[in-house]
């Protein structure tokens, strides 16, 4: 059954239109991950779900139910704010049970929820401290805990690991993905941050400029993006896009070629393509790789060589002045000012149309 | 220790012209307590006789034993505890609706409040006189409290106050299922307790120090404010009882703000030095 449901929900701002008709529905138990920019309208669409923000139109419905209309407290949903929003005065027990004694919850039982969820998120030591007293990472816990002990349908966490250092949010991430096998509820994340999103979710939402770009599994997003924005949003560094010449050939497969002049036998159908209109090819760093010159495709002078221990990432340019990005062995070679040979792995490669929309490689065989 | 490393560094200039403004400062408040210590009739002569014994509390069992002065204390202790109260109650719930509610003319309202600042008592002296005349307040607690309710400035730092309280904070709240009271009650006010603190205080010294108002309002000498009350009795000086039981009035109606001192020392500090609004 669907947890949530999201139709066509606008916003805006004035006349400045923040979210313009998105659509979305996520199954019960679901991880979502709303991916896009700043200002690309996810932490609004956050906000709207949670209630603390009006739509302009459109409906939102939990499990079958309409809330875009129910108080935030009344709407089955928990949210973990960036900044934590503990409140301060308040011990982490009171921080806790402060939304369960609101909404009459007895005794015993806020008793036994909060000692559940400091259980199980190791923060029973800390249950009298004051917030103030704590590191951000048990801070962070809290912030957790106290969405956890509501028992909601439905989490929405909005940049939950931003404010954390690079050691510890790798570890919470670890965490949160523990936390979600043990909670029987679905949950939102918004991050600009594309590891998490893969890491975590089993959907991700890419939004930019007030709507959804692509609804996928992580790997469906980063293998098959469904248009410029996506790809070179998603993959760190960001993937290569160049304007092609398609082959007039008969072949099954589209073949093109690249302003130097070099030729890509790609595996996307040249059936599927539009006919005439200008044509990108989109290609990963790692689809490219610094070969000798008897296997490579092209040639590319190097601008800058960095090397991150496993692999080395190579920016170069073509001799039409196209910057390409190529990736070599983690013991590269290649200094700045060589020209390297590259070989472009077709099979590989992606294509755009002149509505930037992606056509990618026939999906393999699971 | 730190205290400790921060007065060695005052250079003994520091230290003189320092403990030379303490001198100053401090002097007209021994001569006070030392002429309220001496039998009235020794000073009638010369007053310099305070500076030397025999002392006595008999001015002091003097006012304890039935004189006005008692029921003058009574009286600034209601006025100064009510219009505390008042204030606090009144800016509390201003602040929070001008740093958090969205109404019609929130702004405008606020601005004209903020214009409340720049009009000075004496402007409006006459038409409240007319008004609490009209309205039979006069001689009463509510006559001499209610002027002092109406302040401009605790709404202002009030409302600055909670706007500088993150609103994640309400928005937790609202998901915790808070109605707009309880974040009120429970969540925004215990965080301005700093600010409660100074202003309470401020507003509680200011109230017991007023003199021109409770003068207007008060006519009946049982309804006379501390301040007033001592003033009218030392304007008969020539009639009064002496020097010395004059002196013994004015510290015994300084003790109450000398617990207060004594009391909020740290919330008077921190607001002389600015640092109460983050």
């Amino acid at each position: 059954m669907a947890s949530l449901e999201l139709s066509d929900i606008r916003k805006s701002y004035g006349a400045t239109a923040v979210l313009d008709g998105v659509s979305l529905t996520m199954e019960a138990r679901e991880f979502i991950a709303f991916l896009g920019p700043s200002g690309s309208g996810k932490s609004t669409l956050l906000r709207i779900i949670a209630g603390l923000e009006t739509l302009d139109g459109g409906e939102v419905r939990l499990d079958g139910r309409r809330i875009d209309q129910v108080p935030p407290g009344d709407r089955g949903v928990a949210m973990v704010f960036q900044h934590y929003a503990l409140y301060p005065h308040m011990s982490v027990r009171e921080n806790m049970a402060f939304g369960l004694r609101n909404v009459g919850v007895p005794r015993d039982e806020i008793e036994r929820r909060v000692a559940d969820a400091a259980r199980v998120l190791e923060i029973e030591v800390h249950l009298d401290k004051k917030p103030g007293q704590m590191s951000g990472g048990q801070r962070q816990r809290v912030a957790i805990g106290r969405a956890i002990v509501k028992h909601p349908k439905l989490f929405l966490l909005d940049e939950p690991l931003s404010n954390l250092d690079a050691a510890l949010r790798m570890r919470t991430r670890i965490e949160l993905a523990q936390i979600r096998s043990r909670v029987d509820a679905a949950f939102i994340m918004v991050t600009h941050d594309q590891a998490e999103a893969m890491t975590l979710a089993d959907r991700i939402v890419v939004m930019n400029d007030r709507k959804i770009q692509q609804v996928g599994p992580p790997m469906e997003i980063y293998s098959r993006p469904a248009n410029t924005f996506v790809a070179r949003f998603v993959g760190s560094p960001a993937m290569t896009l160049a304007p092609v010449e398609l082959v007039p050939d008969d072949g099954l497969y589209a073949r093109v070629r690249l302003g130097d002049g070099a030729e890509i036998e790609t595996r996307v159908p040249r059936s599927e393509l539009p006919a005439g209109g200008t044509l990108q090819i989109g290609l990963r760093p790692e689809s490219v790789a610094v070969a000798a010159n008897g296997a490579a495709t092209t040639q590319a002078k190097v601008e800058l060589v960095e090397r991150l221990g496993e692999r080395t990432l190579v920016y170069a340019r073509l001799s039409d002045n196209r910057a390409i990005t190529a990736e070599d062995e983690g013991y590269s070679r290649v200094n700045v000012g060589d020209t390297v040979g590259l070989r472009i792995d077709g099979a590989a490669a992606h294509l755009f149309d002149a509505e930037e929309r992606g056509y990618h490689a026939e999906a393999r065989p699971e | 220790m730190a205290a400790e490393a921060s007065r060695s560094r005052w250079s003994p200039l520091t230290l003189l012209a320092i403990l030379l403004a303490a001198a100053v400062m401090l002097a007209p408040l021994i001569w006070t307590l030392l002429l309220s210590l001496k039998e009235n009739e020794a000073l009638i002569g010369n007053s310099g006789a305070a500076l030397s014994p025999p002392y006595t509390l008999e001015n002091y069992r003097s006012i304890l034993q039935g004189n006005q002065v008692f029921r003058w204390l009574v009286n600034s202790i209601i006025v100064s505890g009510g219009t505390t109260i008042g204030v606090l109650a009144l800016c509390s719930l201003a602040g929070f609706g001008f740093a958090r509610l969205d109404f019609p003319f929130r702004r405008t309202l606020f601005i004209f409040v903020l214009l409340g600042l720049a009009i000075p008592e004496q402007a409006v002296i006459l038409p409240q006189h007319q008004l609490f005349a009209d309205l039979r307040l006069h001689n009463s607690y509510p006559g001499l409290i209610l002027p002092g309710l109406a302040g401009p400035f605790g709404v202002f730092f009030m409302t600055q106050y909670m706007r500088a309280i993150p609103k994640e904070l309400d928005e937790a709240a609202m998901l915790d299922g808070a109605s707009r009271f309880t974040l009120f009650w429970k969540v925004l006010l215990p965080l301005t307790m700093p600010a409660q603190a100074t202003l309470g205080v401020f507003t509680f010294l200011a109230s017991w120090n007023a003199y021109w108002w409770p003068l207007i309002s008060a006519t009946r000498s049982d309804m006379y404010t501390l301040t007033v009350g001592l003033a009218a009795a030392q304007m008969n000086y020539a009639q009064t009882s002496g020097l010395g039981f004059l002196m013994a009035q004015a510290v015994f109606a300084s003790i109450p703000i000398f617990i207060v001192y004594v009391l909020f020392q740290k919330q008077i500090v921190r607001a002389m030095a600015g640092t109460a609004v983050r």
